[in-house]
């Protein structure tokens, strides 16, 4: 031990002083009356949505039993028969969610654009994000529904009610990207003495367009499944099928459909995921993702 | 109470468990990826003794300390923990030998978002059965343990603060009390004070050589700081690119002992400085 | 594959723009009607909206209750096996693949009409969300206590129970309002195919041409929506 340091045991001395005295006990428990409160009027909540549910308890018993015989008529022996008609009406799907898709970006790109901070007047920008919102929170079945009053139900009331009913989100989404690039982006060009139109192309565009591309396949993806959904209601495609197989009670073409469903719907996640994946990829790589 | 009798009852709060020996016999880890972390290390450490492992970051020091619970499983050769093989083990008699090893770390390993107490109860996983955990109560005896291994770290007022509210030296004694409540009969420290300020640093090691002296714990602590070694651990391992360079005693460790561990010239960023 | 998806013979969505100037009139017609909703309808819209909110409620808290192991058994932090994580993901991808309508439909023509198949529903389809989202964010957040916990001895059941559960509440708790969010207006239109709720009342409605009732429905729903989207960002800002 070199001269002056202290000897372990004094160090270990000065460290803390050891316990003194009778066993320690714990502090006593801190106040929890607001969650406790918080919790009560949460169960009282469910418990007052239960009662209002007007469920036959008596027969829940039953379900299990009911869901298995009816899992075995719809998988035990799929109808493959109406395989090719099940194709053609997903191909119609399908195309209903890209238009929808492609309609909804179309129209939100410009319209978010406006909605973003710096951009339009305050007027606009507060009117156009009130109507996202308000198109947020109506369900897409609902648009649909009263869009068939001019179109009549026909694959194209789905697409055009996927179009419009998207722009609620995604005009929401292209204002946060824009936003969100703007800051870094924006000011990089500016500082070496760009014009506007120069700072769109040159800055705001090359950030946000990753972003962009990647919502629109996501809405894309999410539009499958609307699409279905609004075949459902009468607008055509795989939906529309299987509503009607459902009303036959033919439960084995029923079951084939939904193995169709499902199927398709993750090949198109699959795929359009990992599209995405290497776009925000490539993004990241040249440096210019800021939306994340 | 007389100083004599005071002392009885802190053993008795303290551990039933008593130190062990550790043991490697020819020890040697590769990675998966084959980096060879430790090449053929042998070496035996007496029940009680305060041991430093010295070496730079990536010389095996980290890789070492966790052959011993088990959390890196040694390539080739033997660890034993007192009698114990550790290789042999898994299932429940691994985690019981792990009850049995407190263990600390640099960036303090704790749950953040939850309280002190619920980081300590940690340390009982291994002596309470599964389902008093997945309810959440604790025995009166596991509370009294809990209880009396925050308070020997100076943590039991905190005891209901967030864990993420505390500063760097009070996570680190959370940690150690956390170890602690394991009622250990080893301690393994992985760097305990490279996160931490001189003055903070000083005193948990302080800390860790009070529980080496007043239990009786058999201490292994990882440092890359040369005073550090010297002061406050009697005996040091050094390594250097996974093998053993160094096993003697740290008070008597010359400059030119760290410089064949190292492999270089001593610096400055080598020395912490005093508390003051 | 825009041109392909327009053409109708082979399965593609045949462009209908002269049908819409063709229906203006009609539809104009119907849209100005919707402009002036009936509040003299509002007493009997009450009942089944309220039956709405509940099932929204009853919904997400099971499926709340359901996610918890679900999503520890799918997330890489609190289930070291491999194999069974991916088992669990690919159940979730099932079942998210379907949609809530389709559920609904199927479970309507097992368990016949009413709230039950709408509950269920609902259940499956916030299970999907929260599982999958939830595991995400906790593959992506860093977990040093868990190498502490296992050091301690502690079986991955108890790290999972004393630390990963309530380190990652927040996540879980984000995305349960978010689901609740998500019910509600889903629940609005279950009643369509007969699952319960104020979609019922929306369709017969419609299906009556009186579309003053209609648009009082659609205006509530929107004010019901955005009501509880404000109140779970309220619980959202409690409890960071």
């Amino acid at each position: 031990m070199s001269a002056g340091s202290p000897s372990p045991s004094q160090l270990a001395a000065d460290a803390s002083p050891p316990s003194t005295g009778p066993a320690p006990v714990l502090p006593p428990t801190p106040s929890r009356a607001g969650p406790t409160v918080a919790a009560v009027l949460l169960g009282a909540v469910v418990l007052v949505s239960v009662a209002g549910l007007d469920i036959a308890w008596g027969s829940l018993g039953e379900i299990p039993v009911r869901v298995v015989t009816y899992l075995e008529l719809l998988f035990s022996a799929p109808n493959w028969e109406k395989l090719p008609r099940a194709l053609f009406e997903t191909w119609r799907s399908v195309s209903m969610a890209w238009l929808g898709a492609i309609g909804c970006v179309a129209l939100s790109i410009p319209l978010g654009i406006l909605a973003a901070r710096g951009v339009g007047p305050a007027w606009l920008r507060t009117l156009l994000r009130g109507a996202f919102a308000v198109i947020r929170a109506v369900p897409e079945v609902v648009i649909a529904l009263i869009l068939l009053t001019v179109t009549g139900l026909t694959p194209f009331t789905g697409a055009l009610a996927l179009g419009i009913a998207g722009i609620g989100t995604h005009g929401k989404w292209v204002y946060e990207t824009i936003e969100s690039v703007q800051e870094g982006a924006s000011e990089a060009v500016r500082a070496s003495g760009g014009t506007t139109a120069e700072v769109a192309r040159w800055a705001l565009w090359p950030a946000a367009a990753p972003a962009l591309m990647s919502f629109a396949l996501y809405r894309f993806e999410i539009n499958i499944r609307t699409s279905a959904v609004l075949g459902l209601i009468g607008a055509g495609g795989i939906g529309t099928m299987l509503s009607n197989y459902t009303n036959y009670r033919e439960w084995d073409t029923v079951g084939m459909l939904l193995i169709v469903v499902v199927v398709i719907t993750m090949l198109i996640d699959l795929v359009s995921g990992g599209i995405r994946r290497r776009i925000m990829e490539g993004a990241r790589a040249r440096g210019v993702d800021r939306t994340s | 109470m007389t100083p004599d009798e005071h002392a009885t009852a802190a053993v008795g709060a303290h551990a039933p468990a008593t130190a062990r020996s550790l043991t490697l016999e020819h020890v040697s880890v590769t990675y998966p990826g084959g980096t060879r972390a430790l090449r053929d290390i042998s070496l035996s450490i007496a029940p009680g003794e305060m041991v430093s492992v010295v070496g730079l970051s990536g010389s095996g020091k980290s890789t070492l300390i966790r052959t011993i619970n088990g959390l890196v499983p040694a390539t080739s050769g033997r660890v034993l923990v007192g009698e114990q093989v550790v290789g042999g083990l898994s299932g429940r008699g691994l985690r019981e030998l792990r009850g049995g090893i407190g263990m600390i770390f640099q960036g303090f390993n704790l749950a953040e978002r939850t309280s002190v107490l619920s980081n300590v109860r940690v340390g009982r996983f291994a002596h309470s059965p599964t389902w008093r955990t997945l309810l959440g109560i604790a025995s009166t005896e596991d509370t009294r343990i809990i209880t009396e291994a925050l308070d020997s770290v100076g943590m039991l007022e905190r005891a209901w603060s967030r864990a993420g509210a505390l500063s760097g030296g009070q996570k680190q004694r959370v940690a150690i009390a956390r170890a602690l409540a394991q009622q250990p009969s080893v301690m393994l420290a992985d760097e305990p004070v490279a996160s931490l300020d001189p003055p903070t640093a000083h005193s948990v090691m302080g800390d860790l050589l009070r529980i080496n002296q007043e239990r009786g714990l058999t201490v292994l602590v990882n440092l890359h700081l040369m005073d550090l070694a010297r002061q406050y651990t009697t005996r040091m391992i050094g390594l250097r690119d996974g093998e053993l360079v160094f096993d003697g005693p740290a008070a008597g460790a010359t400059d030119t002992d760290f410089e064949t561990i190292y492999g270089r010239s001593i610096q400055r960023r080598d020395v912490l400085g005093s508390a003051s | 594959m825009t041109v392909a998806t327009c053409l109708p013979a082979i399965g593609g969505v045949e462009l209908e723009l002269g049908a819409i100037t063709r229906n203006w009139r009609n539809g104009a017609a119907k849209l100005q009607q919707l402009a002036q909703p009936n509040l003299a309808f509002f007493p009997r819209t009450l009942t089944p909206m309220l039956e709405t909110l509940a099932m929204a409620v009853v919904g997400a808290v099971t499926a709340a209750i359901l996610s918890i192991p679900v999503t520890l058994w799918a997330a890489r932090a609190s289930n070291p096996s491999a194999l069974g994580r991916q088992a669990v993901r690919f159940v979730v991808n099932v079942v998210r693949a379907v949609p809530d309508l389709v559920y609904a439909t199927i479970l309507v023509a097992m368990i016949g009409v009413g709230t039950l198949p709408g509950v269920v529903t609902l259940i499956l389809f916030d299970i999907g969300v929260v599982v999958k989202l939830v595991s995400e964010a906790i593959d992506s957040a860093d977990h040093p206590y868990i190498e502490a916990g296992r050091a301690a001895g502690g079986t991955q059941s108890q790290i999972n129970r004393r630390t990963v559960l309530p380190q990652s509440w927040p996540f879980f708790a984000n995305q349960w309002l978010y689901s609740l969010e998500l019910n509600v207006r889903i629940s609005a239109i279950l009643g369509i195919v007969g699952a319960g709720g104020i979609g019922r009342l929306l369709d017969e409605r419609r299906a009556f041409y009186t579309y003053e009732d209609v648009s009082l429905i659609i205006l509530e729903i929107l004010v019901v929506v955005v009501l509880i989207e404000l109140l779970s960002q309220q619980a959202r800002r409690r409890l960071r």
